[in-house]
């Protein structure tokens, strides 16, 4: 899992170590981000270095790679120490040696072999747990909430699928518009913003970290530390699926982060016991990577998915019809975005990807290698199956991707150049004389000469050679 | 427009298909031998509780690094070959869970991690503890053949599993075959050994040797004690790591510098690597290792004297032995004459002529 996957990730980059040191002290914090951070081989130096007694001088750590992957290498440290993970500083007899930063080291090491007393990994609740609460009534809960913030985005286009009712609360609402998701003037064809497009596009798990940042900021703004509220995500990543944990074990700032969680589907918690919470399986797949994703992709996706019950199920041909076997609203709705959608059946639709449709899905905002990433890891398993077979070729026909992309450089063709036009002139003659003066001095861009008119870039001089050719 | 020419693109999206893919997660499958003749040996230096714990520390390691990651452990004993985890499902019982209640509900340790401890602990008590006296006197050596071939099974069974749940367009077959990235599962194993000469296992060791070459799984072997001519092939035919450790207190260092990284960060690794590989076999006929011993032309079976009437034991073919024993005859290397004409030399030491010559 490279990091360029992580968009939502870039955010805790930017974090000023501080930041970091203080994220560090909680154990589960500092497994969070070293499982889902870090480069593969990164993540081999660090375990190599957790235990090692005396710092490493650097020669050894550059010995121990192979000298063809001194690029991996150099990423892998660069990246440890953007995230304040390793030190390299010169000892006292000239060498550069790597260690690990202190609070890392420690919490890593207390991850590993468990101890200390930060119940950084949730208290289990012991009460009895009420019947009933399984990982499908989760997983439907957890499904019929993001759906539900979903709708409300796409229907902010005016595609209207919307089931009154199932909407997210108002703060979700709120939330969305906050994070230029969503704007509130539904004027036509408003609405939604270009971020909302590559929001609806991203895959479920990336969706969910980028509305858990957005609440981060939010929080920030009202006072809660952002610090304690991704500790509480991280602890969440590491919570277990189906079980239950208490709520009275927690801080008080983490209880109040409760709220918001359950509007996001989060986390569950069931009416008659308000001293229990469920995390969903939205919450525990967390800080899982896109591999482990795959694994339980199954039941990821019965989270996320209404009735298809494989990933994929758009195939796309080379005549640029489109054939999507699902009979969600939500997934339609996401296809109408950038397809012509003729035909509708009982679990399937079908389509064109047209020169309008993509054009118009390019006007608001979202871009052809949105549409083409969202087509590809969406492609249906028999796609899928063609690219293996010619041994790992494009999964998508590449006539329609680069037309794809063909039509997205027909708009950028168009350049605005700001300047000022003059028209309505006297006389050919005095026409004539403007231009080829505006010529020479290099500002003109365009001229016609039957409706006598050109357009320059700027109109100092010009105005000065006009007004002396009035006063001759 | 030439941004859009094909082909540059064909390459970004590979990349693009990776990038969202990530290394796969890899099965780690532990083999600890756990011969209780040669743990009291170690008992002065790693006790097996403390190696136990590195071990330990180390499988959590493996799983920290990506929660898709498995790891399986197999405890080589002195009369049998155990499942310590995950448990084989008939000996499971749901009251032994609830005694460890306490342990799993803390709080300040990762689920998983406590998981695995739990079962690992209890497992391993269970061994030693149904290990009768009897059973330790009647045999001073480790039934590593069968451990591995338990752990060869449960990686074809992890990865035919893998495969079919992970997506329908990752045939299994695709990582027997060519391909220098493995997709799929990527399985190793690891053999903590104690235990040394395992020459009565020869023929069964060097089996699962060579099933996990063509399953392209590597055998690291860490050494604690005692030597052995066999996981060293093992090792070396699989490509793995082979370490015999110097100072065992420092178990958990060489477990984690060596041991940790998979298939693919030991593709950017320098790996230790072993100077000399003792390739001696051991002899079909009284299982003793031997320099120089004799092969039956038929169905290569090595012996380490001419069987008896000359009749192969392992296929019963009657072998001519020729004259074994005789010494070799020596021809006396026949002098060249080197004739002279006229002064110049046209003996051998001159090449063909040349026809402009």
């Amino acid at each position: 899992m490279s990091v360029s996957s992580l968009k939502s990730f870039e955010y805790l980059e930017r974090l000023p170590g501080t930041t970091f040191r203080r994220l560090y002290q909680q154990p589960s914090t500092a497994l969070a981000i070293f499982r889902r951070m870090l480069p593969h081989l990164a993540k081999s130096f660090v375990m190599a270095l957790l235990y090692m007694s005396k710092p490493l001088p650097l020669t050894d750590l550059t010995l121990w790679v192979h000298p063809n992957s001194k690029r991996e290498k150099d990423q892998a440290l660069a990246m440890l120490r953007t995230l304040h993970m390793v030190t390299i500083s010169a000892g006292k007899e000239g060498p550069q040696v790597v260690t690990l930063t202190d609070n890392f080291s420690t919490s890593l090491r207390l991850a590993l072999t468990g101890g200390g007393n930060h119940q950084s990994f949730g208290v289990p609740s012991s009460d009895q747990v009420i019947g009933g609460i399984d990982t499908k009534l989760l997983d439907e809960y957890a499904r019929a909430q993001w759906e539900g913030i979903l709708h409300y985005v796409v229907n902010s286009v005016g595609a209207a699928m919307y089931q009154e009712g199932q909407g997210p609360t108002q703060a979700v609402k709120q939330l969305l518009e906050a994070g230029n998701l969503v704007t509130r003037g539904r004027h036509t064809g408003g609405g939604i913003t270009q971020a909302g497009f590559s929001f609806l596009l991203q895959e479920a798990n990336a969706q969910v970290w980028t509305l858990l940042l957005l609440w981060i900021e939010n929080a920030e703004k009202m006072g809660m530390d952002s610090v304690e509220v991704l500790s509480f995500l991280f602890m969440l990543g590491s919570l277990e699926l189906g079980r239950a944990y208490n709520t009275t074990t927690l801080q008080e700032t983490q209880r109040e982060m409760l709220t918001p969680l359950v509007d996001f589907g989060l986390v569950y918690i069931p009416n008659s016991s308000p001293d229990q919470f469920f995390p969903t399986r939205l919450a525990t797949t967390l800080t899982s990577d896109a591999s482990a994703l795959r694994s339980v992709s199954t039941g990821f996706d019965a989270a996320l998915t209404a009735d298809s019950s494989s990933k994929g199920f758009i195939i796309i041909e080379t005549n640029y019809r489109l054939y999507a076997y699902t009979s969600s609203p939500l997934q339609i709705a996401v296809l109408a975005l950038f397809t012509k959608l003729t035909a509708r059946y009982p679990n399937m639709v079908s389509g064109r990807v047209t020169r309008n449709s993509v054009r118009q899905a390019i006007s608001h905002g979202i871009t052809s290698d949105q549409i083409i990433s969202y087509l590809s890891t969406h492609a249906h398993p028999q796609l899928l199956k063609k690219s293996v077979a010619q041994g790992g070729g494009p999964v998508l026909p590449p006539t329609v991707v680069d037309q794809i992309r063909l039509w997205q450089i027909e708009n950028e063709r168009m350049k605005a150049t700001p300047g000022f036009l003059f028209k309505d002139f006297d006389s050919l003659k005095e026409y004539e004389g403007c231009r080829t003066y505006a010529e020479e001095i290099g500002v003109l861009l365009w001229k016609s000469d039957a409706k006598r008119m050109f357009f320059v870039t700027r109109h100092e001089q010009l105005r000065d050679y006009i007004k002396s050719r009035k006063t001759k | 427009m030439n941004a859009v020419d094909g082909s540059d693109h064909y390459e970004k999206e590979v990349e693009g298909k990776s990038s969202i893919t990530g290394p796969s997660p890899s099965l780690l499958v532990i083999v600890i031998d756990t011969n209780p003749h040669a743990w009291a040996l170690l008992s002065r230096t790693l006790p097996l509780s403390k190696a136990i714990a590195n071990i330990l520390v180390f499988i959590n390691a493996h799983l920290a690094i990506n929660s898709a990651n498995q790891v399986a452990v197999v405890a080589s004993h002195s009369h049998r070959a155990v499942w310590l985890y995950p448990r084989p499902p008939p000996s499971s019982e749901d009251v032994d869970m609830e005694d460890h209640a306490s342990n799993l509900d803390n709080a300040n340790k990762y689920r998983p991690f406590a998981l695995i401890e739990d079962f690992l602990i209890t497992s391993l008590r269970n061994l030693i503890s149904t290990t009768t006296e009897l059973d330790i006197s009647s045999t001073t050596t480790t039934q590593m053949a069968g451990a591995l071939t338990l752990a060869l099974s449960y990686i074809n069974k992890a990865s035919l599993s893998f495969s079919d749940t992970s997506s329908s367009s990752k045939p299994a077959t695709n990582s027997l075959e060519t391909s220098d990235i493995p997709t799929g599962l990527q399985s190793r194993i690891l053999v903590v050994s104690v235990s040394g000469d395992l020459a009565h296992q020869y023929i069964p060791i060097m089996n699962t040797t060579f099933a996990a070459q063509r399953l392209r799984i590597p055998i690291d072997i860490l050494k604690l004690a005692g030597d052995t001519v066999f996981l060293q092939q093992a090792s070396d035919a699989t490509k793995g790591i082979y370490m015999q450790l110097r100072n065992p207190q420092g178990l958990l260092q060489y477990l984690m510098m060596a041991f940790l990284p998979d298939q693919m960060s030991r593709k950017h690794l320098v790996a230790p690597t072993q100077e000399v590989v003792d390739f001696r076999a051991a002899c079909f006929c009284h299982r003793r290792v031997v320099d120089v011993g004799f092969v039956c032309s038929i169905c290569l079976s090595i012996f380490c004297s001419p069987p008896e009437g000359a009749i192969c034991l392992t296929c019963s073919t009657h072998l001519a032995l020729g004259d074994y024993g005789a010494k070799p005859a020596v021809i006396p290397r026949k002098k060249k004459k080197k004739r002279k004409l006229n002064g110049t030399d046209t003996g051998s030491g001159r090449g063909t002529p040349v026809p402009g010559e």
